[in-house]
Parts: C-alpha cells; structure tokens; sequence
C-alpha cells in the first residue's frame, strides 16, 4: 500500500474549467471574469450574451441604467409556460424593457417532417402545439390531401370537425385556468383539468392516445367514432356547462381578477394587424377575422357559428374571448354530432403517397390562432420542404410591445392571456 | 432568591416552552387542514395515504425538510442567512405567548398584551427583509422589498382597527378585553367596521393569499424563500401557518369573545372544566377563521403590489380612523 502524499493536490475539475475558460478569454480579447469570487462569480451576468452587443436593440437591451436589473425569468420558472424565457429589465418593479429569448424546446420538427413521408408526418407534428395536437394534425392532412387530390369523405370531414372543437374547447378553458394560475388562483386550473380530463379519455377512445392523439390520416381519420365514445361524449356535453361554468363564477365578474386584468396589455387593431397576430387574441382587438369564416375548410361553410368578438383589447377582453368561443364551439359540436353522416371515414390511399411535384397551401384555425402549413412535393413519398406558422410564435412579438410600464406581476397576466404555447413557438 | 420570584421564573419558562412545541403542531394541523380543505374544494382526494385520511401528512413534510440539504449559496450574507428564519419564526413565537386560550390559560397576562403583541408580531418584517437581501437572489430581493412595503402600509390600518376595541374595553390586556365582552356582549356587535378593516389587515400582513405578493410563486419564484431549503425553509413554513392561527385567535379574542360560548348558559364556567370549556370554544372560533383564511386561498387570484398598497391607504387607513372616532364618540356619548 502507498502513502499518499499529502503535498500533491488533485485539481479540481471546476478549477481546470476556469483556467481553461480565462485562456479562451484571453485569447479573445476578452477581460478576466475577476479573482476569487467564488463558484457563482459572474451571477450579474448570467443571461447576458458573452460578446459586445451586436444590434442597436442589443445594445438597448443590455445596458443597465442606475437603479435598472436584468432578471431572467425562465427558461425555468413557476410560470412561463413551458420553457419561455423573459430576459426582462425592471426599475424596482416596473417592467422598463422585455426580450422574449426562444429555442429552448426546438426539435427540428419541420426537417424531421421533411424526412419523413407523409403518412408519418402527421405523427410528428403533434407534439408542437400540445395544448391542441388535434388541430396540428388537421392543417398538414388537409395540405396532403390537396397535393396527393384526393377527396376525404363525408363522415370523415364531420368527425374531424368534431375532434378539434373538442379539442378547443378543452384548450380555451386550460387557459382560463393559466391565466389564473398565473395571478395567484389555484383553483381555475383545476377545474380546467377536470374538463380536458374528460375530452381526452374521450378522444383517447377514439385514438387510443391522450395527449398526442394520432389520429388524423391523409384522406380521413384513423377510426370511426364507437358507441363508447358516444356515450362519453354525452356524458361531456351535460358536464361540460358546469365546469366552464364553475370557471366563470370564480373569475368572470371576480373583484380581484378584473380590477387586475381590465386595460392591462391593451393590444390595438392596428399592432395586431400589423404584428400578424391572429386568433383569439386578434378578435378580442375587435378584428372579426376567423379562418373558419374567412377561408372555410372542411365542412365549416356548412355549420353555423358566429365570429365573437370583443373591443377593448385588453387582458380581460382576451379571457371574455376565450369564453366566448369555448360556447361557440359547444354549439358547433352539438351541430356536427346532429349531423353526422354515415359512410366511411377513410378515402382510398396507398402506403406510401408519392404525390405529383407541386405545392399546397392549407391554414385552419387553431385554438392560438392562423395555424397553416405549406407543403412542397417534389414526386418523392416525403415533402420537399414542409413549412408550418405557429400562431404562438407571431404573438409572442406583441410581448415587448404590451408589457413595458406594467408591474412585474403583470408581465405574467399578459402573458398568459395571450396563451402561448412554447411547443408550437420553438417546433 | 424570593420564592414567589423563582415560582415566576419557573412559570414563565414552562409556559415558553410548551408554547414553543405547541407550535409545531399547531401548524401541522393548519398545513393538513389546507391540503385537505384546498382538495375538496378543487374536487381532489388530498392527502391520503399517511395515516387514516393522511392526517400525517404534514408531519412527513415536516420530516422532509427536515432531510434535506441545507444550501446556502455561495455569495450570500451567511451570517444574517442563517438568522433571519428563526427571526421570522420566533416572532411568531413569542407572540404566542398573550394569547389567551381559556381562563388561566395565558402564558403572559400582562397589562399591555395588546401592546406587545402588535409589536413583536411586526418583527417578523425584519426576518422576511434581510433573508430577501442575504439570499444574493434577485427573486428574494424583489420578494424582501415587497414585504418591506406591504407591512409598513398594513401595520398602521391593522394598529388602528384594533384601537376601536381598546377604547370600548378601556383596557390593553386581552383578558380584560374578553371580560369587557363576557358583560356587555361580543365587541363585533359595535365593531363592525373593525372587523373587516383588521381581517384584511391581518391577512396582509401574514402574507396570506389574495396579500401572497412576497411570496408569489407565479411572479417571482419563492421571494425571499427562494434561496431556503431543509429545515430554514421549513421555519418560513411554519412561521407563516403559526401566523395564521396566530392572527385568527388575536381576531377571535378581540371582537369574538375569545374563549367566551356563542350562548349566556353559561359562557364561561370556572376551574379546570372551565379551562376545556374555554379552550373548546377558543379553538372552534379561531379555526373557523384559519378556514376562511384557506377558503379564500382556493378561491381569490392575488392583488398586484400597488393595488394592495393603494387599498392599505386609501380604503383600510380611512375606514380604521372612521370607526376610531365613532367608538370614541358612542362611548363618550352613551358612557358605555
């Protein structure tokens, strides 16, 4: 057995990574990051890009005026949904600038897409927008289904009608639930759950999958509606009232919730039109615009349903819309289930789609907004380029424009009422 | 040394101590009964699996925290780090120690309990301010500063509402107060307007939701306990539930009659059946409360910093001097 000596010190790994990082800065050009300051030396500066700014908007940004704090909040963080992160600059409280940074969630869906044939493409795009995977299914179907021309029956066309306003329905009341989770109540969100809990066991008897359902096909749906999935969706349609309901009684004319959300972000016609926003965020700015409406696909021009919408543009606005439209949609279901027709649910296709080369366009509208995809087929079983514009990635460009002036706590208020989901931002 | 002075020394240090570990459970109780209202509330099972009901639930958590690492972050203040949960906890603590749970059973039957307890329950601003400034956070310094501002801005309604009551009583002992009500009746009767005012004020000024701002998960992590972990985290934690219980008895022993029945047949009975008999009734009405308290918590969102400062100021301050002047004047008036 050796002695050990005790003059010879093993170094520490962390020691060699601070050598190893003062040489790297040395040798570009950069000054040392300081002398014995510990293993959290550098806290000032984290978040801070590692080079001089390289945009007038960069250099704005990150030079701190007295009494001024950068504070990042996320990509971990109680409330930015998801893996958002808020690079905010704040005078004691008061939100003075905001840089939404993304990309901490990319999986490179759109090239995965691009390798992939069509078939399979509709599996990969459910993760991005997970709050409605449905409709992320719906956009690039209907974008094969004019590439590869083919008709999708009837039957198909309601049952797919019926799943994403399933699908936005639970999707509006989990953000009612957000939204107030994010000012301090936690009970919305709950009752929010107990709904989606429902629509998911319901379509996850149609589709065998609770989140990331799979179940739209090129030319159909992947199975026709069963007698359980009636019985559940009754079961559904009486419930469904009460929980939006229980939601509404707890928010909608709560003295606290609307002295904090009425005219806080109030986002204009103008910059909404202007920044691309669409959706429900656009309509309660008072622009009627609905994709259902305005470019109806599926069976949309058959149903009835309104275009709701709200004036005041503001937080509370936002909220009101998404109530509005969870009713709008209940309607619409009760139209399609009173409907539906009977025949098959899949049209004709082979295993592998080669399309002709060509390209198709296909916008629907999502819980978040213009969800559209644009396809390009080059005569391969896989598209030549596969395109898709995320709603929640445009509206994330309203943020440093609604929440500068605001409290700290309202960048949260206005941030979840315009429902971002960073699955569908960074895809 | 005098016998009766040893006697006094000795009493004090009992009653200390068992105040102390009366804490404990104390808040293990509050924390199950808000896992467990909160659940049923939100249509959740709760707590179920430790013990029947899972009513040691709490009791794990405690048990947990007891576990865990204790972290300080490198570049904090260690020294005032390490003080300022225990600063936190033993206000809440010692202001335990004039709270009158039944007949003869107070620690501290001092004549100016009132006085006391208003002064060091404030104390507890100044744990919350210098673990926010220890932390090196800036989470736990936006948190620290919003507590500072809160409490300066609810300390004074939360003096005055109760100034009402001490007037009426013309007594700053709380067993007086509670005697004062046993002859004349509950003084929620002629303060009514006291009663809300110091409600809000309390809850405020005990950081319980929709007043959660210091600690508000969804804005700024933890506030001042972001950088706490292990058992200085779990002070907080009980600080905050004793709190709770603290200000609901100090509400029920100030306008509910304390330890008094809810009927005259009879109130209050004496010896030591008298003592359950108070302390069943004095923890009935001061639960009753912690459960609106916890009833609020599943309900209410959380108001903004300057909304809540604005209601301190504006609504609570007036309403408190209103109710101030018309206690003086109906007692100078009717000569009650």
């Amino acid at each position: 057995m050796t002695a050990i000596d005790p003059d010879v010190r093993i170094p520490d790994p962390i020691d060699l990574d601070r050598q190893e990082e003062e040489r790297l800065r040395a040798a570009a050009g950069l000054g040392s990051r300081g002398e014995g300051r510990g293993e959290y030396a550098g806290f000032e500066q984290v978040g801070l890009p590692d080079r001089p700014p390289q945009t007038e908007r960069e250099r704005r940004l990150f030079s701190v005026g007295e009494g001024e704090m950068l504070l990042n909040m996320g990509p971990q963080h109680p409330s930015t949904h998801g893996v958002m992160r808020l690079l905010v600059k704040v005078r004691g409280e008061v939100v003075t600038d905001l840089d939404p940074v993304l990309g901490y969630l990319h999986r490179g869906i759109e090239k995965l897409c691009e390798n992939a044939t069509y078939t399979t493409v509709l599996t990969y795009v459910d993760p991005m927008d997970y709050m409605s995977a449905m409709h992320n299914e719906h956009a690039p179907a209907i974008a094969f289904e004019k590439l590869y021309d083919v008709e999708v029956p009837k039957r198909a066309e309601y049952i797919r009608a019926l799943v994403v306003e399933l699908n936005r329905v639970f999707s509006h009341a989990l953000m009612m639930g957000f939204l107030a989770l994010d000012m301090g109540g936690i009970t919305p969100i709950l009752y929010g759950f107990i709904n989606r809990d429902e629509t998911v066991e319901l379509l996850s008897s149609i589709s065998g999958q609770r989140m990331l359902f799979n179940f739209f096909r090129v030319g159909g749906v992947n199975w026709d509606i069963s007698d359980e999935f009636i019985s559940r969706l009754s079961t559904w349609r009486s419930n469904v009232a009460k929980t939006i309901g229980d939601n509404e009684l707890l928010l909608t004319q709560n003295e606290i919730f609307t002295a904090r959300t009425k005219g806080l972000g109030i986002l204009t016609a103008k910059d909404a039109v202007n920044l691309g926003v669409t959706g429900p965020n656009l309509r309660a700015s008072g622009v009627p615009f609905d994709v259902r409406k305005a470019h109806p696909y599926s069976i949309y021009n058959e149903l009835e349903f309104d275009v709701v919408t709200q004036q005041a543009g503001d937080t509370y606005a936002r909220y009101l819309q998404r109530v509005a439209e969870i009713k709008q949609s209940i309607h619409l279901i009760d139209q399609i289930v009173e409907r539906m027709p009977h025949g098959p649910v899949q049209a004709q296709v082979p295993g592998i789609i080669r399309p002709k080369p060509g390209r198709a366009y296909a916008a629907i509208e999502s819980p978040r907004g213009l969800y559209s995809v644009y396809a390009i087929s080059d005569g391969g079983p896989n598209p030549y380029r596969f395109r898709m514009r995320d709603p929640s990635y445009i509206t994330l460009q309203v943020m440093p424009k609604l929440m500068p002036g605001h409290l700290l706590a309202d960048t949260m208020a206005i941030m979840a009422s315009l429902d971002p989901i960073m699955g569908g931002v960074d895809k | 040394m005098e016998p009766d002075l040893l006697l006094g020394v000795g009493r004090f240090v009992l009653a200390t101590t068992l105040l102390l570990l009366l804490t404990v459970p104390t808040a293990f109780i509050i924390i199950y009964l808000e896992l467990k209202v909160i659940a049923l509330m939100q249509l959740r099972i709760g707590p179920n699996r430790v013990g029947p009901a899972g009513v040691f639930q709490s009791a794990i958590h405690g048990f947990k925290v007891l576990a865990k690492e204790d972290f300080t972050p490198d570049q904090a203040d260690r020294p005032i780090f390490t003080m300022a949960p225990w600063m936190v906890f033993m206000a809440a603590a010692m202001s335990m120690l004039v709270i009158p749970f039944a007949p003869g059973l107070v620690a501290l039957d001092s004549e100016i309990s009132v006085i006391y307890f208003f002064a060091i329950i404030g104390l507890s601003v100044v744990g919350l301010l210098v673990a926010g400034w220890a932390s090196y956070n800036k989470y736990s310094l936006l948190g620290g500063l919003r507590s500072a501002a809160q409490m300066v801005s609810y300390e004074i309604p939360l003096t005055l509402s109760i100034v009402g009551v001490v007037i009426l009583t013309s007594t700053l002992s709380f067993t007086n107060i509670i005697d004062w009500q046993h002859h004349h009746g509950w003084a929620i009767l002629w303060q009514w307007i006291g009663l809300p005012v110091f409600f809000i004020a309390s809850t405020a000024e005990i950081n319980r939701t929709p007043f959660d701002m210091v600690e508000a998960d969804s804005e700024i992590v933890a506030g001042f306990a972001t950088e706490y972990s292990g058992m200085r985290f779990g002070f907080f934690f009980f600080a905050e539930y004793v709190s709770l219980f603290i200000m609901s008895a100090i509400l029920v022993t100030l306008f509910f009659g304390g330890w008094l029945a809810p009927w005259p047949f009879p109130a209050q009975l004496g010896g030591f059946g008298g003592t359950i008999y108070g302390l069943f009734w004095f923890l009935l009405k001061t639960y009753f409360f912690v459960f609106v308290s916890i009833w609020a918590r599943a309900t209410l969102p959380r108001v903004r910093v300057d909304q809540l400062m604005g209601m301190a100021w504006k609504v609570l301050l007036p309403l408190a001097l209103v109710n101030l002047f018309v206690t003086a004047i109906v007692v100078v008036v009717f000569k009650l």
